[in-house]
């Protein structure tokens, strides 16, 4: 009998849609990226590489070191919160209700629980009235419209992102290894930095993935909370489509994020590659 | 059996949803808070028609939405820079002038100043102001009211200017004594030496939020159109509001209606047009923005008193369109927005 690779029929649907709605979309903006520039939107099609040349300027490289460092400092933070977070939901008694709980702020839309967190950043916000209720401040503090305000709700955006992939391995890990750390004679921070972390190490790679690339892409968050300076690439990109209706410039910028991120992602999991195949041969 | 009773419920929901659905639509493209829904409802009861209404936050978004393929919409609202831009673009359609009496209302010198559209054969004025300061006296007693507002460093962090080049640079040209509509690389020049002053003591540059920002007395100082600062207000806190229009000039605008070429609808559209200038609802609209009316016989029956009057406006030019110069006023407005 001739056995069918069903496989391919599964998967079909999803390899359909992946090149519907992103390699034809992507092949679109790369071509693009390489056309001459219309006055008001649209290309020519003429090859140039004007959109590209025109990415050589000290201030798109400001605005893109600004981006990754915001992104760097937000996905840290969201993984300082998350493991720990993964840790209590996968060690707890009601795991499903907390997992219930991390999901809970989706049913809400993105851009109303960014305006929720400007009610509670802002003059007459939640937090400074408390804190002036309490006589800790005399006058509100200016928390919104800079760049802590975009970490902390890029932060909170992408908390959940990051629980959910940590909880799935920390469930999955042994803790019998941490007491036979503890009874070899390792300390409780030992344990911690050469059981337990490595041991996860997967579901740190997928959160930080998770959690990077979108924030590298932020553009409303920017928008609504950041001040005169948060200016990121996604805020560039959109003023390149939207403003100046430059679209090939709007997309060498894009093309241009695409190949970071790529490569940033290929050499990511290929160094985390080796470590696991070393202690394997181990 | 029950399936099928369900199946037949199902069905018939849908042609019955669908008999709704056969009355006419009229999608409208305009920009957020620009008309009130009363009128909508209006308009929507007396033609027998359902009013499907997107909004836009600035011409450039409206256009390149379009420009990219949005199409569907029957009428839409462009400043007359970007009037002329889609009458150049061969984007709308002819105005029947037939179907539209009511444009007799419409105010004649205001007329005589459009210059891209000067018999009104593709765009029907709508409403006219310009984007000027509001100050909250609560907070600030003494002020310059024009744009060296921007420079008081006692305000820093508490003003906004709008995310809008022709705007800013528009407003620090008309400081200097230079045309808002100047391509004068110089000119333009020292506008971004002004603009770069008034960065330094703004919050932010902001088109969207500035007017909620403004209400709950987060910004002191806002630079804005005045329906987007006055409709977040309550009676409360409207009295410690001032707004101001600079004296030595600045920008103003004419916004138009225009009829899209692949307007479905065209006879629709062209009763809605005379819908909206007809006296009693053109003061409605009036009276909702608190905007001074164009049309005059409106003038005669509107109640509230408008932020500003046409007078006021008297040192201020219309936008236009700056064709492929434009470029280089998106290059100082690049410059001014990345630099620290």
């Amino acid at each position: 009998m001739k056995k069918i690779n069903y496989g391919k029929i599964y998967t079909a649907p999803l390899t359909m849609w992946i090149t519907f709605f992103f390699v034809i979309p992507t092949s679109i903006i790369f071509l693009y990226s390489f056309l001459k520039k219309k006055l008001r939107g649209g290309v020519l099609w003429e090859f140039s590489i004007d959109g590209y040349t025109a990415l050589i300027n000290q201030s798109f490289f400001k605005v893109v070191w600004f981006t990754v460092v915001i992104s760097i400092f937000a996905t840290f933070l969201t993984l300082l919160l998350a493991i720990p977070t993964s840790y209590f939901i996968a060690r707890s008694k009601r795991k499903n209700l907390y997992l219930f709980l991390v999901i809970v702020p989706f049913w809400t839309n993105f851009l109303i629980r960014i305006f929720a967190w400007i009610s509670i950043l802002g003059n007459n916000g939640f937090l400074n009235n408390m804190l002036l209720s309490l006589g800790i401040i005399k006058s509100p503090l200016m928390l919104l419209y800079n760049q802590y305000a975009i970490i902390v709700v890029t932060v909170y955006t992408y908390l959940p992102y990051a629980i959910l992939p940590l909880y799935s391995t920390i469930e999955k890990f042994d803790f019998s290894l941490l007491e036979a750390a503890r009874d070899l004679g390792a300390s409780k921070l030992q344990s911690l930095f050469k059981i337990f972390l490595p041991g996860i190490r997967s579901g740190i790679m997928t959160a930080t993935i998770f959690t990077f690339i979108p924030a590298l892409g932020s553009y409303a968050i920017p928008l609504l909370v950041g001040g005169q300076k948060s200016f990121m690439i996604g805020n560039l990109i959109a003023r390149e489509l939207k403003v100046t209706m430059n679209w090939p410039l709007a997309s060498s910028m894009s093309v241009v994020l695409t190949v970071v991120t790529t490569i940033g992602i290929f050499i990511f999991l290929n160094t985390n590659k080796n470590k696991s195949e070393l202690k394997n041969e181990n | 059996m029950k399936k099928n009773v369900l199946l037949f419920m199902v069905l018939s929901a849908f042609i019955l949803s669908g008999c709704k659905d056969g009355k006419s639509k009229l999608y409208i493209f305009n920009w957020s808070y620009y008309i009130p829904d009363t009128v909508l409802e209006g308009f929507e009861e007396e033609f027998n028609t359902k009013v499907v209404y997107d909004v836009f936050e600035s011409n450039e978004e409206m256009f390149a939405k379009l420009r990219a393929g949005g199409t569907g919409y029957d009428i839409t609202f462009p400043s007359g820079d970007y009037a002329s831009i889609m009458i150049n673009e061969g984007m709308v359609a002819k105005v029947n002038r037939d179907l539209v009496p009511n444009l007799k209302n419409i105010d004649e010198n205001i007329i005589r100043k459009i210059k891209y559209d000067p018999i009104m054969d593709y765009s029907i004025p709508y409403m006219m102001g310009t984007a000027g300061v509001a100050v909250n006296t609560k907070f600030i007693k003494d002020f310059p009211k024009d744009f060296s507002i921007f420079e008081r460093e006692d305000f820093k962090g508490r003003m906004t200017l709008l995310d809008d080049m022709r705007e800013v640079i528009g407003s620090a040209l008309a400081s200097l004594g230079y045309s808002v509509n100047s391509v004068n690389e110089s000119e333009l020049r020292q506008a971004k030496e002004v603009v770069l002053k008034w960065k330094k003591n703004i919050l932010k540059f902001d088109s969207a939020s500035f007017g909620k920002g403004f209400a709950s007395g987060e910004f002191w100082v806002v630079n804005g159109y005045a329906e987007n600062v006055f409709l977040e207000l309550d009676e409360d806190t409207i009295k410690d509001v001032l707004y101001f229009i600079p004296k030595n000039g600045g920008t103003m605008y004419l916004d138009s209606m225009v009829i899209l070429k692949d307007s479905k609808n065209v006879e629709l559209a062209h009763q809605f047009i005379n819908y909206i200038h007809r006296p009693e609802v053109y003061a409605q609209i009036a009276d909702y923005l608190m905007l001074p009316s164009i049309n005059v016989e409106a003038r005669k029956i509107v109640k509230e008193i408008p932020t500003y009057t046409i007078e006021d406006l008297a040192n201020n030019e219309f936008k236009e369109d700056l064709g492929s110069n434009i470029e280089l006023w998106d290059k100082i407005w690049q410059e001014i927005r990345v630099q620290n």
